[in-house]
């Protein structure tokens, strides 16, 4: 324990005394979720829609009023009937339908529930969520000023119905997205730069000659980034949530508890990798390689894995990533209890057990 | 007489290579022991088998008592270790670095504090003992190492070409360091490519191709050869 001990506080002096690193390490979560947000969040305006006005009364038409005011959306076609939204989706006319139903104005007037109902054309998720906010918006500033006239009207319920790509595949898929690449970075790839460090150096050589069991100096030398690791995850997930919008439906606990596991399975990779390297040039290819990019490219978090083909969906499998990112998708955005979340999170920790197993066996049987 | 160090038919076979070829020899308690030879003779593997750092394919070894194969743990209370390639943390102190691995060694804090204090007078590192070792120079270094090596008084220490590149200065202070632990009773292997080191030794074994060529005090080699120097006996010994 005392040997534990000196060796953890060595590797946060380490830590602490390469300061550059640290800032480095600590800012990159803010900078990946900025860049990432940003860059797939774009503005849209002039979004071609069609309206179906089944009301045809003055509230009805001051709300499309509205919707054209702003220069998000452009009305390029007028519907009569239902069956008329699917034809002018597939000829590619609109990007969104919106319907108001019928007695639209004497609802509000009676203070009833009215429903305005958004049909969006989901093919591009990115376009999709922008769509939708705006719709909300719109709505929400049209029962603004409704209500300043008449005072307590009932609030109106916005439907939304994505097109083509039901549940929204990837939306907000970035902060999820972010969790896991942040965890692979400063987990699996720190952690095996590090541990390849000392074999490098030759001061591993010096411990593994001293009494302290092997296990003892991986265990010192990964608990910091592990640390590391899941401050950086709250940072994403509270730059989610306040900068992003991100939902955070489900419960703190499940979250954490999926973070940690994931954790985990980052760790048991990149020990797995300083087994195999003795540099840590090589470490970090592998590490861009093996794990990095896969978990950029084949995790569903950039692109949609329904979208590749099938070889590689079937690839994609055995990347503990994406069942991290669908995991941490459902219970944030689907407030998904456990039950829900059962099969990636038991693939997932079946991963990390053969991982930590296999990654631990390797590194106490090997000669140093 | 009492031996801190028995090998016997020690093996070891890396795939098809045979880097030590059922090599036997025994040092004495006290004694500093030279392994010599051309890069590639096995030096260094019998040291790290020596240090169970390596597995053998065959063979015994006894070492400050204890057997390398069934005592392994208790072995590392043992013995110290050194080797050419700095590898203590250059981001740590002085301090820092004796303390870290003497907690390791599970020393007590007051015994501890006090070898630390008599290591940094013996090598009169005062001035640095609070900068990081990266500021030392490499003569610095190795003897740092050396004493890192020495701090739970290990009955054999194992030292692999502990002054390569360093200069001859600091390389004649580097060999009273080990002359005094050498009387205090500590066993010393130490392997070298310098053949003036080689005179320093008691005792001289040399490697080639994995096997030992000879065993003898450096003045019964030279005689043996009918030589002057080690530099021959070295020569004599390679090109047979």
């Amino acid at each position: 324990m005392k040997s534990f001990r000196a060796l953890l506080i060595k590797e946060f002096r380490h830590i602490f005394r390469d300061m550059r690193t640290l800032v480095l390490i600590l800012t990159m979560p803010i900078v990946l979720v900025v860049l990432f947000g940003y860059t797939i969040k774009n503005e849209i305006s002039n979004t071609k829609i069609a309206v179906l006005d089944y009301s045809n009364d003055s509230y009805s038409k001051l709300f499309i009023e509205k919707m054209t005011a702003s220069t998000y959306f452009q009305i390029v076609k007028v519907l009569k009937s239902e069956n008329e939204i699917e034809q002018a989706f597939q000829q590619g006319l609109i990007h969104m339908a919106v319907v108001i139903p019928r007695n639209f104005e004497e609802n509000i007037i009676r203070r009833k529930q009215s429903e305005i109902q958004m049909i969006i054309d989901a093919s591009n998720i990115n376009i999709a969520t922008t769509l939708d906010s705006y719709g909300k918006q719109i709505t929400a500033s049209f029962q603004k000023e409704i209500n300043q006239q008449l005072s307590n009207i009932q609030p109106f319920d916005v439907s939304i119905k994505m097109q083509y790509n039901l549940s929204l595949e990837s939306a907000y898929m970035f902060i999820p997205g972010n969790i896991a690449l942040i965890m692979i970075i400063v987990t699996a790839l720190m952690t095996s730069i590090t541990l390849s460090r000392e074999k490098e150096t030759g001061s591993w050589r010096m411990l593994a000659i001293t009494p302290v069991r092997q296990l003892t100096m991986v265990v010192a030398k990964i608990i910091p980034y592990m640390i590391i690791s899941l401050i950086c995850t709250v940072i994403v997930i509270v730059l989610g949530i306040f900068m992003f919008k991100m939902p955070m439906h489900g419960s703190i606990a499940l979250l954490s508890l999926v973070c940690v596991l994931f954790m985990f399975t980052a760790c048991s990779l990149g020990v797995l990798i300083s087994v195999y390297t003795k540099t840590q040039q090589v470490a970090m290819i592998l590490c861009m390689l093996g794990l990095f990019l896969p978990a950029l490219l084949l995790s569903g978090f950039i692109f949609p894995i329904e979208n590749m083909p099938q070889v590689i969906q079937i690839i994609s499998h055995i990347i503990p990533t994406k069942w991290f990112i669908i995991a941490l998708k459902d219970i944030m955005i689907k407030g998904a209890g456990l039950i829900t979340v059962w099969l990636p999170l038991s693939i997932l920790s079946v991963m990390t057990l053969a991982l930590m197993g296999l990654s631990l066996n390797k590194l106490i049987s090997k000669n140093v | 007489m009492e031996y801190s160090i028995i090998v016997e038919h020690l093996t070891k076979k890396f795939g098809n290579f045979t880097s030590v070829d059922n090599i036997s020899f025994s040092v004495k308690k006290g004694e500093i022991f030279g392994l010599l030879g051309a890069n590639g003779a096995g030096k260094t593997t019998t040291i790290r088998m020596l240090c169970g750092l390596l597995i053998p394919t065959s063979g015994t070894m006894n070492v400050a008592g204890y057997d390398v194969f069934t005592q392994g743990k208790e072995i590392r209370k043992h013995i110290g270790y050194m080797s050419q390639k700095f590898s203590l943390y250059e981001d740590l102190s002085v301090i820092e670095n004796l303390e870290l691995f003497g907690t390791i060694y599970k020393l007590k804090r007051d015994i501890l504090h006090k070898r630390i204090l008599q290591i940094i007078a013996r090598l009169q590192m005062r001035n640095y003992a609070t900068s990081k070792v990266e500021a030392l120079p490499l003569g610095q270094k190795q003897k740092l190492a050396f004493a890192t090596a020495l701090i739970h008084k290990p009955e054999v220490v194992f030292l692999d070409e502990p002054t390569s590149g360093v200069d001859p200065l600091v390389r004649r202070d580097f060999w009273n360091m080990i002359y005094e632990s050498a009387s205090e009773g500590v066993t010393i292997v130490v392997t070298t490519h310098y053949m003036d080191e080689a005179e320093y030794c008691n005792r001289l074994c040399f490697m080639a191709n994995g096997k030992v060529e000879i065993i003898g005090n450096p003045n019964d080699l030279k005689n043996n050869y009918k030589v002057e120097n080690m530099n021959e006996v070295f020569h004599k010994i390679s090109h047979r």
